[in-house]
């Protein structure tokens, strides 16, 4: 590969713009083209961008363009035929989460991308935030001691309105065999496995699935998921509901000595070890601990967002160091390992609800 | 004629699809899918055919102009993130015109906006006019303004591609029932409050009735000139102060007001340009008011004229801004369809 890489996206939707918007920031890429069905969109999107070329046509876009990597970020139920087509144009593909809507589907598509000595890399983002990189230390810098319980939860209130509300137009995700949680269960699953004690090749025993549409209507298939995981002596939860305020992604660790807890939309970490001060004192201590990063993630909101850095920051991250083992022949911060145990992890939450 | 008028269920499209029965024209009115209440009067009206689709999607779009002679176009996103904006607004438009191609149908009155136009780059009390320059770094200014320039280039290549007859009408502030408000008043602090930023700044009001008539006379027009660009602006301009004590007038309890000067206001988003550019590198997100390009399109005090509609379409605004703001406030809904409407002029 030449010192700088050629990238192409596929997809100008709205995730895009994040994609793009890291890329500038990253030492060594090109992004020479975008390509979307809509042609006012791709064109659109090259202006905003100032990316030389834009396409309606992803394989023309392959062969005019030639790039060493492509981004793909369309709806899951295209990624196979994609991913196999730039694959076959000599790509490494990045691609949106899921990157296939089975775990079959996914190693098919690795055996395709392992056949022509390329990547395949499936985003997980909100690995890469900050406040879940603190947390990642607090567990292994061994603050709270062994790991007991993982518990992650977003709260989103995605039935108010917006993309997925919308009843006139449904959102593609609607028809996944989730529903619209199939948006957001990668992310559970891969935040879950990987603070679990064996990590991604933990052994689970078994899982519990409660699949729900509190809110009815036909728009829905799914607006709530309460999942619990048995991995050895560690339990899992897997929260997603569109009916608590405020909106919250939570991840949260408990361990023998003490619990921390990262929060990705208004980033913040706390940490709750067992301190040195005595029964008494500790959870004096702690509180004003607490508060101390209560107080800090007020402030640290309101700079996020003068920042205009939102809950994708994770995103930045992951595409420099994707890109970094790309040029270097490394492993990428996501490969085979987690992308499988992630994709098996989602199969088996799904056959509770025997959807697949 | 026969018309198809998308957004019909909107503020603006109800008023039209009135005005256009008024004129005698059939219309066949397009609803969202999901829209859960009809118009009064619409349902068993002769002259009114209601279908249902979203531009979005280019499914069942062909059957819609199905023998249309005219398409008058007015869906759009108003809010959302740019994405939601490009959705409804731009893609729904490069949809339409698609099917417009493939249905034969040449003739085309758009709704474009006032915001296309550039304000920053301008001088303050300069006449603004259809020769006026557009937006220049629409990057810059909010997504209504990026996604309304996309959707206006894009009808007005298509429309020159195929030669087709097209209006394009950018309205200034088009007001009328719950929507009296206008963000070039400033901005609402809860229900009490109201922060104005300036007071002398003429409004670019058209009443929605006004505003109707012109779409309507618009799709009608036989002119020389297949493609046309015009403004809409009713024949005063009143300043933001009139205009907005002419509504505190009608409201109870009535909202306190927090003048802040167009001059000190143009300071303080200078001020955060500045620190933005020198300290964040430009990436910092600010409100909008703080943003000078967006400031200036919204509160600059510039002075407008509805000549060149006048004498393009013989457009005369029925009603006086203060009549419009009577008949918004008043009893009964001015854009409902009487069942046994009497035609005027076809």
């Amino acid at each position: 590969m030449t010192q700088c890489i050629k990238t192409a996206i596929i997809g100008g939707g709205k995730i895009s713009e994040q994609h793009l918007g890291s890329l500038r920031a990253i030492d060594g890429v090109e992004v020479v083209a975008i390509c979307d069905l809509s042609p006012v969109l791709a064109r659109f999107t090259a202006e905003r961008f100032a990316l030389p070329h834009w396409f309606t046509d992803y394989r023309e876009m392959l062969s005019q363009t030639g790039p060493d990597v492509v981004h793909v970020l369309t709806p899951p139920a295209t990624h196979d035929r994609i991913v196999r087509d730039c694959l076959a144009a000599g790509c490494h593909v990045i691609v949106e989460k899921p990157v296939a809507l089975c775990h079959a589907g996914f190693r098919d598509l690795w055996q395709e991308a392992d056949s022509h000595g390329l990547q395949l890399v499936e985003n997980h983002n909100y690995r890469f935030n900050e406040p879940v990189r603190l947390l990642e230390e607090a567990v292994s810098g061994g603050r709270i001691g062994r790991v007991e319980e993982v518990e992650v939860r977003i709260a989103l209130d995605i039935r108010g309105g917006g993309r997925y509300a919308d009843e006139n137009l449904p959102h593609p995700s609607h028809k996944l065999p989730a529903g619209i949680i199939h948006e957001f269960i990668t992310h559970l699953a891969y935040l879950l496995l990987h603070f679990l004690p064996d990590g991604y090749e933990a052994d689970i025993d078994s899982i519990a699935a409660h699949w729900r549409n509190h809110g009815g209507g036909n728009l829905f298939t799914y607006d709530d998921l309460d999942a619990t995981v048995l991995a050895g002596t560690t339990h899992g939860r897997l929260r997603f509901s569109c009916r608590q305020w405020p909106d919250n992604f939570t991840l949260q660790v408990r361990g023998s000595d003490g619990i921390a807890t990262a929060e990705l939309f208004y980033p913040f970490l706390q940490v709750t070890p067992r301190r040195p001060v005595g029964q008494h004192l500790t959870p004096l201590v702690n509180a004003l601990g607490g508060a101390w990063s209560q107080v800090g993630s007020g402030f640290g909101g309101i700079w996020s967002k003068i920042r205009n850095r939102g809950a994708y920051e994770g995103l930045s991250r992951f595409l420099e160091l994707t890109y970094a083992a790309l040029q270097s022949g490394q492993e990428p911060p996501v490969g085979f390992r987690q992308m499988d145990a992630t994709s098996r992890l989602v199969d088996r939450l799904l056959a509770e609800e025997n959807r697949i | 004629m026969k018309l198809l008028v998308t957004g019909a269920g909107g503020f603006l499209g109800r008023h039209v699809v009135k005005a256009a029965v008024q004129r005698g024209h059939q219309v066949r009115a397009l609803l969202r899918p999901a829209a859960k209440s009809v118009p009064l009067g619409w349902q068993e009206h002769p002259q009114v055919e209601m279908v249902r689709a979203d531009l979005r999607s280019r499914r069942g779009l062909d059957e819609l102009l199905t023998g249309v002679d005219g398409v008058v176009h007015l869906a759009a996103a108003k809010a959302g993130d740019l994405y939601e904006q490009l959705g409804g607004t731009v893609l729904a438009t490069e949809n339409l015109l698609d099917a417009m191609l493939l249905g034969k149908v040449d003739r085309l009155v758009a709704i474009s906006s006032f915001s296309v136009y550039e304000y920053l780059q301008r001088h303050a009390w300069s006449r603004l006019d259809e020769s006026s320059p557009l937006a220049r770094d629409p990057f810059c200014r909010d997504e209504y303004c990026q996604t309304k320039l996309v959707q206006e280039q894009l009808i007005l290549d298509q429309a020159t591609n195929h030669d087709w007859r097209c209006l394009v009408l950018r309205p200034g502030v088009i007001y009328g029932r719950d929507n009296l408000w206008t963000a070039r008043l400033g901005m609402q602090a809860g229900e009490q409050w109201w922060l104005r930023t300036g007071a002398f700044a003429p409004l670019p009001l058209s009443y929605v009735e006004n505003c109707a008539e012109a779409v309507i006379l618009a799709a009608e027009h036989e002119g020389p000139k297949r493609r046309l660009v015009l403004n809409v602006v009713d024949n005063e301009t009143p300043s933001q102060r009139a205009y907005g004590n002419e509504l505190r007038r009608h409201m109870h309890p009535r909202p306190r007001v927090i003048p802040i000067p167009w001059t000190l206001m143009r300071l303080l988003a200078r001020l955060a340009w500045l620190t933005n550019r020198i300290f964040f590198k430009g990436t910092a997100k600010v409100p909008g008011l703080l943003v000078p390009s967006r400031l200036h399109a919204r509160c600059k005090p510039l002075r407008y004229t509805n000549r060149p509609i006048k004498a393009a379409l013989g457009w005369q605004p029925r009603y006086t801004w203060q009549e419009g703001v009577e008949r918004s406030l008043a009893a009964g809904d001015t854009a409902t369809l009487p069942a046994d409407q009497e035609k005027t002029a076809p």
